[in-house]
């Protein structure tokens, strides 16, 4: 495996993001040291290509970007994985509010909580959330599948069009046009090979225990 | 956007805390590039009735001359400094002495009446320094790095609804109690209904700017006797719009995030520190902690000493 370490230390983003654009090409992995949780780190990247960022990564963190598999060993800001087409961000610390805004495919994994509006406006992909997520989650979600695994706060699910949302732990209110019935076996299948797929480990027992939030039709 | 920052240390000693907020300001340039400022706590060891002002003088003949007359005649100087700063003016910080608090904002205004002045701020317990231009080069000019203090809130600004001047930079303070201050990301929509009320109670408005009227509520409400966190809590009840407010006192920094969380805010506590900012990368220049909290929508922390 070609891999390429880059310090961003005493890089701004965009000589950061040049630099990352410029290798991904050639390598199979980008090492990212020292990101200080700068943000917009791998905007409209397009290559298959992976990116491991050894920190905190800050706002719009793989915004737009359309095939990377992006591992941040860290935290992320706001709107991490904003408006992905295909390619996968995982996060292993906690993320800010909107993770996984947007996107029309690929997968968003925070393995941590999220703050407020997870999966807003989302159109298709995957979403998952290891811990719990805030206020709005799936605001006007038009498509794909949002999975937390640890508790939601109010107003799940506010203005749904279309698109699932499933919740294990407790959801404390529902958003306007949404409503909530148990995951059907086929979701529970579906559900398993989604999370086996990404290393978490759930009894049987568990994904009985799954809600399916979706819009009234 | 705006950059807010805010530590304090739990041991209640002094540490370098214009070091600390200048480099959490520096990592949240990018929100705010007009002005800055910061309000550092414990920085100044004062006898009781003992007051820092902060000027701004116009670079005009006569004018500090005029200054310095009356301030003779309101109380001696004990100590006095002109620092040159950007624009057409300058800052000049005095320590006066005044028979009793009350007496400070009638001091303020007297002083406000002079042609080619205008009074920045007057405090007992925490020292000022806003002034218009990057951190950096603020941080230089006031000599921020040799503060120390035992807690502090300070601003990036992006102005967004009035001017920009060394007046309109954050912090912003009140005179209904000693010392409170605020800094702030975000908008206040319900302005007038929160400003009617406290002028009616005969509080003194300066500007328009939605910062100061926030700064006159939280001082409102803790003159009545509501704890800090109350206080917080009763903010994010009454005021609307988008906002994260970063409250200062004599011995505690707290924060309220609006109902729908439109504005950021993340956090901080370890056994020796808490702090307050809109982004992660400010919070790393003052913590080695990977243990990040996100504040919620209409959430409210604070830590007093």
């Amino acid at each position: 495996m070609k891999e390429y370490v880059i310090d961003a230390n005493n890089m701004d983003e965009k000589e950061l993001n040049r630099t990352i654009k410029e290798h991904a090409p050639s390598y199979d992995r980008l090492i990212i040291d020292n990101p200080e949780s700068r943000h917009n780190i791998c905007a409209g990247l397009c290559e298959d290509v992976e990116i491991q960022i050894n920190g905190s990564a800050g706002y719009f963190v793989g915004t737009m970007v359309n095939g990377p598999r992006i591992h941040i060993n860290g935290n992320a800001g706001w709107f991490a994985g904003d408006n992905m087409t295909e390619g996968e961000l995982v996060i292993e610390g906690t993320a800010g509010d909107g993770a996984g805004q947007g996107i029309y495919g690929g997968t968003v994994i925070v393995k941590g909580n999220t703050g407020s509006r997870t999966g807003e406006i989302m159109k298709g992909g995957t979403v998952i959330i290891g811990g719990n997520s805030g206020f709005m989650t799936g605001l006007l979600m038009m498509g794909g599948r949002l999975i937390i695994l640890g508790d939601v706060t109010d107003d799940v699910g506010e203005s749904i069009m279309r698109g699932s949302i499933y919740v294990l732990g407790d959801v404390k209110s529902l958003g306007k046009n949404a409503l909530m019935e148990m995951a059907t076996p086929e979701d529970q299948k579906e559900l398993k090979e989604t999370l086996t797929e990404y290393g978490f480990e759930l009894s049987d027992e568990d994904y009985t225990n799954f809600k399916k939030i979706v819009n009234i039709q | 956007m705006c950059g807010i920052a805010g530590v304090i240390y739990k041991d209640k000693k002094t540490h370098p805390v214009g070091e600390a907020l200048t480099s959490m300001l520096e990592s949240l340039q990018h929100r705010g590039p007009d002005s800055a400022g910061y309000a550092i706590y414990g920085s100044l060891d004062f006898p009781e009735n003992y007051y820092q002002l902060n000027i701004e003088v116009k670079r005009k003949r006569g004018a500090l001359d005029n200054l310095k007359s009356l301030l003779n005649q309101i109380s001696p100087i004990y100590e006095e400094k002109l620092i040159e700063s950007v624009g057409d003016s300058d800052v000049y910080k005095c320590k006066i002495a005044l028979e009793e608090y009350s007496l400070l904002k009638p001091c303020i205004s007297e002083i406000d009446d002079l042609e080619n002045v205008r009074v920045i701020n007057g405090s007992h317990s925490f020292e000022m320094i806003k002034d218009t231009g990057k951190v950096k080069d603020i941080a230089e000019r006031f000599d921020v790095q040799s503060r120390m203090g035992t807690h502090g809130i300070g601003h990036t600004r992006f102005a967004t609804e009035s001017g920009v001047d060394r007046y309109h930079a954050h912090p912003y303070q009140s005179y209904i109690i000693p010392d409170i201050t605020v800094v702030h990301n975000g908008q206040i929509t319900n302005y007038w209904k929160i400003r009617d009320p406290l002028e009616r109670k005969g509080h003194t408005f300066e500007s328009f700017n939605d910062t100061e009227c926030i700064v006159h509520y939280m001082a409102d409400k803790l003159d009545q006797g509501y704890k800090l966190e109350e206080a917080l809590d009763q903010a994010v009840i009454d005021l609307d719009g988008p906002f994260s407010i970063l409250v200062g006192t004599p011995n505690g920094i707290g924060i309220a995030k609006d109902k729908l969380g439109l504005r950021p805010g993340v956090m901080v506590e370890t056994d020796e520190i808490f702090a307050i900012a809109s982004e992660e990368m400010a919070l790393h220049d003052v913590v080695d902690s990977d243990q990040i909290e996100q504040i919620a929508p209409g959430e409210t922390r604070a830590y007093t000493i």
